[in-house]
């Protein structure tokens, strides 16, 4: 095979579509008839609707219709596991039950936004109101033990350990301590939103996902159609993050009201909005008990977290961090009466690397190690849970590589050292982790007669860059120039695979990998159906001759002294293009090694040494992922993920007020995420270990991986500037006034 | 929103004659426009005024005046304000952000409404917003709350930064009404909320301002704006402290001291401000001087460390301010 192009920092091969503006995501279809959907949301966290005078509403200019539980727009409950657990198992305004703050109660179809919007306002609402649960905290004594098949207690005890209790009783140190984070939202640029549009019992529908595959399946299962029938189209989607990973109440009942109504409805979801009729990532209280014998080896981990949400986990990261011969880890869950949890960038791992990671620094403070050292004595080269050997971890390198980037070695380990004129000057680090995951997913490979290739796959480009990463899959295998490519995704109707969770599309850092092995099976099958269509169509100069006489290299056949390129051969025999569509085949050796991408974090704050302001000055993340596909979306994965968890960190955090279950801060003033001002400039640096147990190309996936240890990265550093520890998020000044 | 019908006069005549009931004034509408899709402000009429001459920013008898519809964008930069005053500079430009500062105007940002969510939430009670309705704030989210000046009926802090530092220089704001015209001192404009958190500011139905004048200060070329945040841009403050000092000889022989982030108007410091006139120009002297910055607080559930905030917020400014040359 050669490389052609795998590993280079290539632009975006939509770059420039995005940033002109000419990309088209979901709302920027305009159909011609298009109706425009606006949400009502309930006022109450718990209870059941009354009335719902909606006459004012009715009669105001360009409404065409004024749906509720009362004038419903039905909609089946979803049957897919994912959406069960993921998204909602209960559709909005199907009934007079409130569930939550926020829920939809109504929506008004108008002629324009405005007028929806304008209806919205008159519709008014009466409740018989219940006091609702919304007190997280409150909740954690009474915390319930996971019902789902997630969330399993995680227990390996050495031989003759009883328990965990029983390993911690005879450590020679032990460190326990609670670290907290108030639940977040995923934020992505464009909120949902959705352009839906029936052609007689069929559906086609803008609406940007992380799995258009999965999409349609959610939709047609909500909408009582065959999947065949749904047409999802989202080739450009702003920011996912999980919050698309399942489908919502706003895009369905888009559908549905454009059933009712027999014309296109559009709804975009307001910011305010999507803080409650969405998912978010669940608030977490998590206490790592860390036992150590005096030199630092670690000697047993015991992790309790309570979460609101069965998925997130944040006692698990101990299952792939570091080796320890004792492992008791436990998840438990507070039932409130809130708006729906889902899925958010490194599930479980964001919250728990943040505890585990600060304990780690706490430890080493503790036994007066350096917090490198503390984790290289205790490295993994198995994974601690299945205990089958890391095909490829080079963590190690990532700590001496990093450390010498950022200058760790200037580091004072007693807190409060350095200053710069009133700014406390502190360093920290952490360590990320993230198990690999891929899917067995499915393209097409298509020969076309124009000399290009259509390489596609029933993926999502989040802002990931995934559609590049697609284009440099199909150009590396085939030899050819990347701009002979054209990238297909983001559309339903494009080939899944027949099993395995590739229709889920992007999620879980899977999609890299995932499209790496589909376009490199497929590409291979088209290959095979080129020279097959070469030797068996009577006008091809091919024509007669043995498959295995024609050998296929940088887009040009051969073979018999002659010569032709795929779209001369395809010109020649008067065929628009030859396909192959293929599912791979997963690679990945997962009954003897195991996979997983790490890195280091390096960070240096500056605390205000009178009023507490933490300001990040300099971050170095080295990252060992296998190969690099491409340096340069990977590098604004990296960054990326440094940014949300700097917000993590400092900032972020929804309010529910505990009497009532109202986010007090459900918008973009009051919730805040990082500005430019925040963010210094990040060093990302890649180590270059192809894993190729895990796939030929040898690339695990990264897009979560700054999601996990940056928050504690951050934590770390401040103590270090400060000697104050802050183990509840974020890290606002009040909380460093000491 | 409810529809509304919309003018924009070319004089201040014309603008104070449409002006009545049920009228605003539209200037850079980075409030307004923001109220009036949430419903939270509902006018009937809304009179477009960037087209008067409100403009201009000169020394006038001595005396710098900024007309009332100059963007914060420019008097921020504007070569009369960054040197002798930089207390206003800095308020400016640490104020919401470049695209915002280059649509709203000095006017507006002294109109500005509080950021209370309560208040811009149509679906909860809010005494400034429905009088009467009640106050959730008090039992509520009440972080980014007021400590001074508060009463039972609201807690809502005044967003202004540029307020914070036009009160520490004892500023005036003119005002035009067809009864005519009249200055007011911005100290005495703004209101406590007392039991009628719904009337925040002397200004007369109708009335417009014209300008905004502050008195000569020479020393205020030593002057700074603190603003301390969650975030480092792009936020309004914790606690903040607008601060001029006229030093000589390592003496304080002067001082301007106001605070924001914590009242429910812009706070001058008169105690503070005597406290630190005669005191050496260290921190222990800035210590003693700022303990007296929170006196009469009287913090919420959510917002108890703003005493100590504000106390080291002006031994903050105090220090920034000694170690200029
Ligand atoms: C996201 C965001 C962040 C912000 N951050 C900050 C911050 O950090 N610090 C800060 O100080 N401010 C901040 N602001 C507030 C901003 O400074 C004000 O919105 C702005 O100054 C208002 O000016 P404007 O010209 O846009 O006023 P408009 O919105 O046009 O008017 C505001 C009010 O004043 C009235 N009005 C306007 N001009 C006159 C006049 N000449 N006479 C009589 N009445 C008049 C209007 O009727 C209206 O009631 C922020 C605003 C936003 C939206
Ligand atoms: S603090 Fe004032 S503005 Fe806020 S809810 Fe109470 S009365 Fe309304």
């Amino acid at each position: 095979m050669t490389r052609t192009s795998l590993g280079a920092p290539l632009d975006r091969v939509d770059g420039r579509a995005k940033v002109t503006g000419a990309a088209r995501y979901a709302a920027d279809n305009n159909p011609a008839g298009l109706a425009h959907g606006y949400f009502v949301l309930s006022t109450i966290a718990k209870g059941t609707i009354r009335s719902i005078d909606a006459a004012r509403a009715s009669a105001a200019p360009g409404v065409l219709a004024v749906y509720s539980h009362a004038n419903p727009l039905r909609l089946l409950p979803p049957r897919s596991y994912i959406a069960q657990f993921i998204g909602e198992p209960q559709r909005a305004m199907q009934d007079a039950v409130v569930r939550h703050y926020g829920q939809i109660v109504a929506m008004v179809v108008a002629e324009t936004f405005e007028q929806a919007r304008d209806a919205a306002a008159l519709v008014t609402v009466e409740y018989d109101a219940q006091p609702p649960a919304a007190d997280f905290l409150a909740g954690v004594p009474g915390a319930r033990d996971p019902q789902t098949p997630f969330g399993h207690p995680v227990t390996i005890l050495a031989d003759g350990v009883p328990d965990i209790d029983a390993a911690l009783a005879a450590s020679e140190v032990t460190h326990t301590a609670v670290y907290t984070q108030p639940p977040e939202h995923h934020n992505p640029m464009e909120p949902h939103s959705a352009v839906a549009m029936w052609d007689g019992g069929k559906l086609t529908i803008h609406s940007g996902s992380q799995g258009p595959a999965l999409h349609a399946l959610d939709l047609a299962e909500g909408l009582g159609v065959p999947q065949e029938d749904v047409h999802v189209i989202g080739p450009y989607v702003g920011g996912g993050f999980g919050g698309k990973a399942t489908s919502w109440s706003p895009t369905l009942l888009a559908a549905a009201a454009a059933r009712a109504l027999r014309r296109p409805v559009k709804v975009v979801t307001t910011r305010e909005q999507l803080f409650t009729v969405t998912g978010h990532r669940t608030a977490s209280h998590l206490t790592v008990t860390l036992g150590a014998r005096r030199d630092g080896t670690l000697t047993a981990v015991k992790n309790l977290a309570v979460t609101t949400f069965e998925i997130e986990n944040p006692a698990s990261p101990p299952t792939a961090a570091y080796k320890c011969p004792n492992l008791d880890l436990r998840l438990k869950v507070v039932d409130l009466d809130i708006p729906r949890r889902t899925i958010m960038r490194a599930p479980g791992y964001a919250a728990g690397t943040f505890g585990l990671e600060c304990a780690m620094d706490e430890l080493a403070h503790e036994l007066g190690l350096d917090p490198i050292e503390l984790r290289m004595r205790n490295y993994a080269t198995a994974s601690p849970d299945k205990g089958l050997p890391y095909a490829s971890k080079h963590l190690d390198e990532c700590y001496r590589v990093g450390a010498e980037r950022f200058g760790w070695s200037r580091r004072k380990a007693e807190p409060r050292s350095v200053t710069d004129g009133q700014w406390l000057v502190g360093m920290g680090m952490a360590t990320c982790v993230l198990p690999s995951s891929q899917h067995a997913g499915a393209a097409r490979v298509r020969f076309r007669a124009n000399g290009t290739v259509e390489v596609a796959c029933n993926t999502a480009d989040l802002g990931t860059g995934a559609m590049t990463v697609l284009a440099m899959a199909g150009a590396d295998r085939l030899g050819l120039p990347v701009g002979r490519i054209r990238p297909a995704l983001g559309d339903s109707t494009l080939p899944v695979a027949a099993e395995g969770d590739s229709f889920m599309g992007a999620v879980g850092s899977a999609a890299t990998s995932t499209i790496l092995s589909a376009v490199h099976d497929a590409a291979g099958e088209a290959i095979t159906a080129l020279i097959a269509h070469a030797v068996s169509d009577a006008r091809s100069p091919f024509h007669g001759m043995d498959a295995q006489d024609v050998r296929y290299s940088s887009g040009v056949l051969e073979g018999g002294g002659r010569r032709a390129g795929f779209g001369e051969l395809l010109t020649t025999t008067g065929t628009p293009g030859v396909e192959a569509v293929t599912t791979a085949t997963l690679g990945e050796d997962t009954e003897r090694y195991a996979f997983i991408t790490s890195g280091a974090h390096f960070c240096e704050v500056r605390v205000h040494r009178l009023t507490g302001e933490a300001r990040l000055s300099r971050v170095t993340c080295v990252v060992d992922a296998g190969t690099i596909v491409n340096g340069k979306t990977a590098r604004g994965q990296i960054a990326g993920g440094v940014v949300m968890s700097a917000g993590q960190a400092l900032l972020e955090g929804a309010y529910v007020e505990p009497a009532t279950g109202r986010i007090a801060n459900a918008n973009f003033a009051d919730y805040l995420v990082p500005v430019n001002a925040d963010i210094p400039a990040v060093d990302v640096h890649f180590l270059d270990h192809p894993d190729t147990r895990y796939n030929p190309q040898g690339a695990r996936g990264l897009g979560e991986l700054t999601g996990t240890g940056v928050a504690a990265a951050i934590a770390n550093a401040i103590y270090n500037a400060t000697g104050t520890r802050v183990r509840d998020l974020p890290i606002t000044p009040d909380k460093l006034l000491s | 929103m409810r529809p509304y019908t919309y003018a924009a006069p070319g004089t201040v005549r014309e603008a104070l004659a449409l002006a009545g009931d049920g009228s605003a004034y539209l200037a850079g509408g980075t409030t307004l426009v923001d109220l009036v899709k949430l419903e939270v402000m509902t006018p009937e009429h809304v009179l477009d005024i960037t087209r008067l001459p409100l403009r201009g920013v000169a020394v006038r008898d001595g005396a710098l005046r900024i007309g009332a519809l100059e963007r914060m964008a420019d008097v921020a930069e504007h070569p009369l304000v960054a040197g002798p005053y930089p207390v206003l500079a800095e308020a400016l430009l640490r104020s919401a952000s470049p695209q915002i500062r280059n649509m709203a105007t000095i006017g507006g940002n002294l109109l500005q409404r509080t950021r209370c969510g309560y208040f811009r939430d149509t679906a909860s009670a809010c005494n400034k917003r429905v009088p009467g309705s009640g106050c959730p704030a008090l039992t509520g989210e009440n972080r980014m709350h007021a400590i001074l000046g508060t009463s039972d009926a609201c807690a809502a802090t005044h967003p202004s930064d540029l307020a914070v530092a036009l009160v520490a220089l004892d500023a005036s704001v003119h005002l035009a009404s067809r009864d005519g015209e009249r200055s007011v001192k911005l100290a005495d404009f703004y209101l406590l909320p007392g039991g009628t958190p719904e009337k925040e500011n002397a200004l007369r139905p109708g009335e417009l301002i014209t300008s905004v004048s502050v008195p000569a200060l020479a020393w205020a070329e030593r002057s700074t704006y603190v603003k301390v945040r969650d975030r480092s841009s792009y936020e309004f403050a914790l606690t903040s402290a607008a601060v001029a000092l006229d030093l000589r000889d390592g003496v304080v022989r002067a001082a301007r001291v106001a605070a924001g982030g914590v009242g429910t108007r812009p706070w001058r410091l008169p105690a503070v401000e005597a406290a630190l006139t005669g005191a050496p120009a260290r921190e222990d002297a800035f210590e003693a001087a700022a303990a007296k910055a929170a006196d009469g607080a009287r913090p919420l559930a959510h917002n108890a460390f703003k005493p100590e905030l504000l106390r080291r917020t002006v031994v903050r400014a105090l220090l920034e301010l000694a170690g200029r040359s």
